[in-house]
């Protein structure tokens, strides 16, 4: 069948044609324009409901805390994409299973000090996604490596499925409790300053966000195979031909996005109740952000998860907070009719199928 | 015989009425009952006249997410908005036609009315196919796809929260819409399940004839070619944005046509089957049964509806205890492997074992539309 | 037939049991399981000397994946509970001195409409039972409602909004549906006392993104109404959410006095521990999908205060003794939490339990011989006219040919946290 080949493949550049100088300032220009009205839209809504700045900082404030987790997820996307040219549907499926995983272990009674069985509870969360994406990868990409880019992508939803109700079958639909990091209690510390609200766990997510970026790009130049994963990524036939196993290196994809989807999950659990069906929503929210950050840049997957988060949370605040997945997609299809390429434009970026 | 030599050229119109033949045959058995026997005894009770009759509507949807996905190339993961769209518009004209649009009785209670809502609604994702797809199909590949995705969510959150308007009185929000009346022709009341089920799939067949007609004409030839290579075709001087447009305008009419069967068929709307889940599994039902090939629509369907009938009632004489939670985990792990061993779908590799075991049969078709 | 005449012919009719049970026959093993009929045996004609009569079929399905998986696994472990059980104690007799065994047959819905009709037509038509109780989610149980009229099945919804039992139109009760759970305008009209009591005229309203959160919403506006209590703000929330910004900067320029949060945990404890960090000086009124332990669990302290009307069946414990629920309420309590090894009460598997057991005394008050159509009209007739006075987990049910639920608000009662419990907070104490 053909049309994984080229129905589904990347493509850098799906807007043909030039655009000339004067085109180009045109559209800086509605750009601004197009800012300004959303501005003055937001404020015309905001003070429908009487809203102060205190309340756009808020809302500010927990988008860029949903946005992070967001970005964490879109990551995921990003290298298994990458290195692989699939999207993998299952990646809600690791963020799910991060949080549960270290729920139980941080619940099942073992002899240590709280804060020590919480780091144990985490490590054990992350580590066993990672290991489920690996065995993932191998028992179920592997084999088909050689099918179409689409066969692949269903197989992951398949993957998703299987995942979900695995889960749904060894913990039951019932939500649970990872308590706050900086407690360890379910109750966390909340800071404020002049009527704004901030938890503890946001610095959390913040921080832990930032070391994955450090470590992430610490991978990626200067370890070997961090330097051949993205090789693989620019050019799988060439690295191949150097001699990278491009086999292994889509296990390694599938690890390191269970490893970060599950980072996700662990950080944002307290903050919500993890349950089987939490990697959905999650995990479709990361996929947008991961457009909106043009699906083949880290850095772009952050941006795009904290303008989402952002973007979201205020349009839903001065409308009806139940359309707020409404504006995300919204703001997906203008990305992707403007600016295929995402936010961070990157031109002349190939990316070739094998 | 040389006589019928023409139905060995055209396997597709053997085909075509091979199946009506059997589907009318199965159609009647249901209505005679020979020795009270009904449809589904035939089949041990797995799958019952209701499954037949889904089967039915879902072949509608998929026959013409085929065309676009498996000829012209245009992966769509919101095809279940259009669905949606059939199945609201069917719902909001005929059930809500009185109170909320305040349509003379004359009119709202006629026998005609409903198939005037069917081709209303048809024209309605028919024209929202054409003003979303001339900026949507300059996008390529994956592109396409994700914004596909992200209109059919909006879609589906607009049916859920009464099109972001307050209350509830247009599309009833979570609950939906119910009371859709039943079809009629005249006084001749299109139910029970035996009289619909023949409604559904002469409708599967017309819009299987109809699409196979487009396949093998020039449109599409340029469709193919399109697939193939955009860059050949645009050298060719196929009008590439033009063709795709069109197969993503049949795609959405037949969508909502077999929502708005939908509707009258459940009599009750909602929108949890216009879903992303749904979306996604439509797109897995065209996977399995073989993207490429129309005849892979009713089949994609009907492994994973029967797939499911046979999980729901099998598993637990199985694994005594199964529920719910174990026939999902196999659904999946099924799935997964009937990508893995049968990535072209399930009639595709039907027909390629059939060609190994007789090689010499020029009646079984070619494998590849193409 | 007069009851009189009935029960002098149903006690002849024992006493012939008894000494046909007497005489030298085979008497049946009642825990033996029961074969799963793959091919449907035709009813057994005339029964020999042994009085057992055929097996009785209730269809149950319930969401027990999807969105609703919360509310469907503990009404799908409620029915299995009371299958268990019926097997233990041989069936059930009828009034003719037959003894039948029932048998459950048990389906998931996958919280979507299109499985539910289509599990509801296979009860129905392969399955042939004489009753189904199905429907977790309001949306599926709508769906439901027009399949079992036209099949003329008697048909037990657990889902909560009324429209499932009457037509909103025409105000029409549907004659073959019936439903258990408390409605959420019962617990408007509690809150709405509770708000006139503390001198409450102003309430933002937060629910829970789903069917039940918007009918709980729609039941505070038409029960707030009357007492002059206006909704300043109302906003929807997802189950799934992990920031309120927007919700919580809606509550606080609205300058309302107090929140009312309609939904389920775990949604209705992430909005608590949200309300008590932006607002905490504002009282909270939640609604009864809250009542149980779980919400406690899932909030923490911030649960400490909430007040919510709320069904018997969690404050079991605490009610009166003269309360005729109460020993119905306890043994469920103790027998569900003995089946399921320690699973949390929920109202829900108390919805489920309710109708089964409508089911089950229904099919108890049958007579041998009757043809399916007969039985299935039997049964509606029996939950008709027979369920009144009927004290189950959601409340003393008087079911009546105008009203299939039976339940008034009185079915609630109200509740308050304190030290991490739920405790009785009569009205005297407001």
């Amino acid at each position: 069948m053909r049309v994984g080949a080229d129905g589904v493949g990347p493509d850098p550049s799906p807007m043909s044609g030039d655009r000339s100088l004067s085109r180009r300032a045109l559209q800086v220009v509605a750009v601004l324009a197009i800012l300004a009205l959303a501005v003055a839209a937001v404020i015309a809504l905001g003070s429908r409901l009487n809203f102060g700045p205190q309340q756009y900082l808020q809302l500010v404030l927990d988008g860029l805390r949903g946005g992070t987790i967001y970005a964490l997820i879109a990551m995921g996307f990003v290298t298994v994409f990458n290195i692989t040219g699939i999207i993998n549907f299952a990646q809600g499926a690791f963020v799910m299973l991060g949080a549960m995983l270290a729920v139980t272990v941080y619940d099942s009674g073992l002899p240590l000090e709280p804060p020590l069985r919480l780091a144990v509870a985490v490590l054990a969360g992350i580590g066993g996604t990672t290991i489920l994406g690996l065995l993932m990868e191998r028992l179920t990409i592997y084999p088909a490596r050689h099918h179409s880019t689409l066969t692949l992508i269903i197989i992951t939803v398949g993957a998703y499925i299987a995942l979900q109700g695995l889960a749904l079958v060894a913990w039951g639909a019932k939500p649970y409790v990872l308590p706050a990091f900086s407690t360890l209690e379910l109750q966390d510390t909340t800071l404020r300053f002049s009527g704004l609200v901030l938890k503890a766990q946001s610095f959390w997510i913040w921080g832990t966000t930032a070391v994955v970026l450090v470590a992430l790009a610490f991978f990626f130049e200067r370890t070997l195979t961090g330097k051949a994963l993205r090789a693989c990524a620019l050019n799988r036939k060439g690295a191949r031909l150097m001699g990278i196993s491009v086999s292994r290196m889509s296990m390694l994809a599938f690890g390191l996005a269970a490893a970060l989807g599950a980072t996700g999950g662990i950080v944002v659990a307290p903050t919500t109740r993890p349950m089987y069906d939490m990697g959905l929503v999650l995990g479709l929210k990361g996929f947008v952000a991961a457009i909106i950050g043009g699906l083949v840049s880290s850095p772009g997957a952050v941006v795009g998860g904290l303008m989402l988060g952002v973007l979201e949370n205020l349009a839903a605040g001065v409308t009806k907070p139940g359309l707020k997945d409404v504006f995300a997609f919204v703001l997906l299809i203008l990305v992707l009719l403007y600016r295929p390429e995402g936010i961070l434009r990157r031109r002349g970026r190939v990316v070739e199928q094998s | 015989m040389n006589r019928f030599g023409w139905l060995r050229r055209s396997p597709n119109v053997v085909a075509a009425l091979a199946m009506a033949v059997v589907l009318l045959g199965l159609g009647m058995f249901e209505i005679v009952r020979p020795g009270g026997v009904d449809f589904s005894d035939l089949t041990g009770g797995l799958v019952t006249l209701d499954t037949m009759i889904r089967i039915g509507i879902l072949t509608i949807v998929l026959v013409g997410m085929n065309l676009l996905m498996g000829y012209a190339g245009q992966v769509s993961l919101g095809q279940a908005a259009f669905y949606g769209l059939g199945a609201y518009a069917s719902a909001i004209l005929t059930a809500r036609g009185t109170s909320l649009l305040r349509l003379p009785p004359v009119v709202a209670e006629s026998w005609w009315w409903p198939w005037m809502a069917i081709l209303i609604g048809m024209a309605f994702a028919g024209g929202l196919a054409y003003l979303i797809g001339r900026p949507i199909l300059t996008l390529r590949g994956h592109y396409l796809a994700m914004a596909t995705l992200g209109l059919g969510i909006v879609i589906y959150i607009l049916f859920r929260e009464n099109l972001g308007l307050p209350g509830s009185h247009i599309t009833g929000s979570f609950d939906g819409i119910t009371a859709v009346p039943r079809l009629r022709i005249g006084s001749f009341e299109v139910w029970p399940l035996s009289r619909y089920y023949f409604l559904v799939w002469a409708c599967a067949l017309l819009s299987m004839v109809l699409v196979l007609n487009i396949v093998n004409s020039r449109v599409g030839r340029a469709l193919r070619a399109i697939h193939a290579s955009e860059q050949a075709a645009l050298a060719v001087g196929i009008d590439i944005a033009g063709q795709k447009l069109r197969a993503l305008i049949v795609s959405a009419v037949l969508a909502s046509l077999a929502g708005s069967l939908y509707g009258h068929f459940q009599a009750a709307v909602s929108p949890k089957p216009f879903d992303f889940g749904s979306s996604l599994e439509l797109v897995v039902m065209s996977s399995v049964g073989g993207m490429a090939s129309i005849w892979g629509a009713p089949f994609g369907v009907a492994v994973i509806l029967i797939l499911k009938e046979v999980l729901r009632s099998g598993l637990r004489q199985v694994l005594r205890g199964a529920s719910g939670e174990h026939e999902i985990v196999v659904y999946g792990l099924l799935l997964i492997v009937i990508m893995i061993f049968m990535p072209e779908g399930v009639l595709v590799s039907f027909l390629r074992w059939l060609r190994r075991r007789w090689p010499a049969s020029e009646t079984i078709p070619a494998v590849e539309a193409a | 037939m007069s009851s009189k005449s009935q029960g002098v012919l149903s006690l002849l009719l024992v006493v012939a049991a008894l000494i046909a049970a007497c005489a030298p026959a085979p008497t049946p093993e009642p825990t033996q399981p029961p074969e799963p009929p793959t091919s449907a045996p035709e009813p057994t004609a005339a029964p020999t000397e042994v009085p057992e009569g055929e097996t009785y079929k209730i269809g149950f399905s319930a969401s027990i994946t999807g969105p609703g998986s919360s509310l469907g696994e503990p009404e799908r472990n409620s029915a299995e509970m009371i299958a268990q059980q019926l097997e233990d104690q041989g069936g059930i007799v009828g009034p003719d001195g037959v003894r039948h065994d029932v048998e459950i047959i048990i389906y998931d819905d996958e919280s979507n409409p299109d499985t539910t009709v289509s599990v509801v037509r296979r009860l129905i038509e392969e399955d042939q039972v004489q009753v189904v109780v199905a429907g977790t989610l309001s949306g599926n149980s709508l769906a439901i409602v027009p399949v079992v009229t036209e099949a003329e099945v008697p048909y037990i919804s657990m889902a909560s909004a009324r429209s499932i039992i009457q037509s909103p139109e025409t105000g029409e009760t549907y004659p073959w549906v019936f439903k258990t759970p408390q409605e959420n305008v019962h617990s408007a009209q509690w809150q709405a006392l509770y708000l006139q009591n503390q001198g409450i005229t102003k309430v933002c309203h937060l629910y829970e993104n789903t069917s039940y959160g918007q009918d709980t919403f729609a039941g505070a506006q038409k029960a707030f109404e009357e007492p002059g209590v206006e909704i300043v703000y109302s906003a929807t929330f997802e189950r799934t959410d992990t920031e309120f910004g927007a919700q919580m900067a809606g509550v606080q320029s609205s300058g309302c006095e107090a929140v009312v949060v309609g939904a389920i945990p775990p949604g209705a404890s992430t909005v608590t521990v949200a309300l008590r960090d932006f607002v905490p000086d504002l009282p909270v009124i939640q609604g009864h999908g809250t009542c149980n332990q779980a919400f406690i669990e899932l909030a923490g302290p911030a649960a400490e205060g909430i007040v919510t009307p709320c069904g018997r069946l969690l404050a079991a414990e605490t009610l009166p003794d003269d309360d005729p629920q109460k020993p119905i309420l306890l043994d469920y309590i103790a027998d569900y939490t003995a089946f399921t090894q320690g699973a949390p009460i929920s109202t829900f598997g108390g919805h489920g339990w309710d109708g089964v057991m409508w089911a089950v005394e229904a099919l108890g008050s049958l007579e041998e011989g009757m043809s399916l159509a007969d039985q299935r009209a039997a049964v509606r007739d029996y939950i008709e006219s027979n369920i009144s006075g009927w004290p189950g987990t959601g409340g003393v049910f008087n079911i009546t040919p105008t009203d299939h639920l039976g339940l008034t608000y009185e079915a609630l009662t109200f509740v308050k946290v304190e030290g991490g419990q739920w405790v009785y907070f009569p009205e005297t104490d407001w």
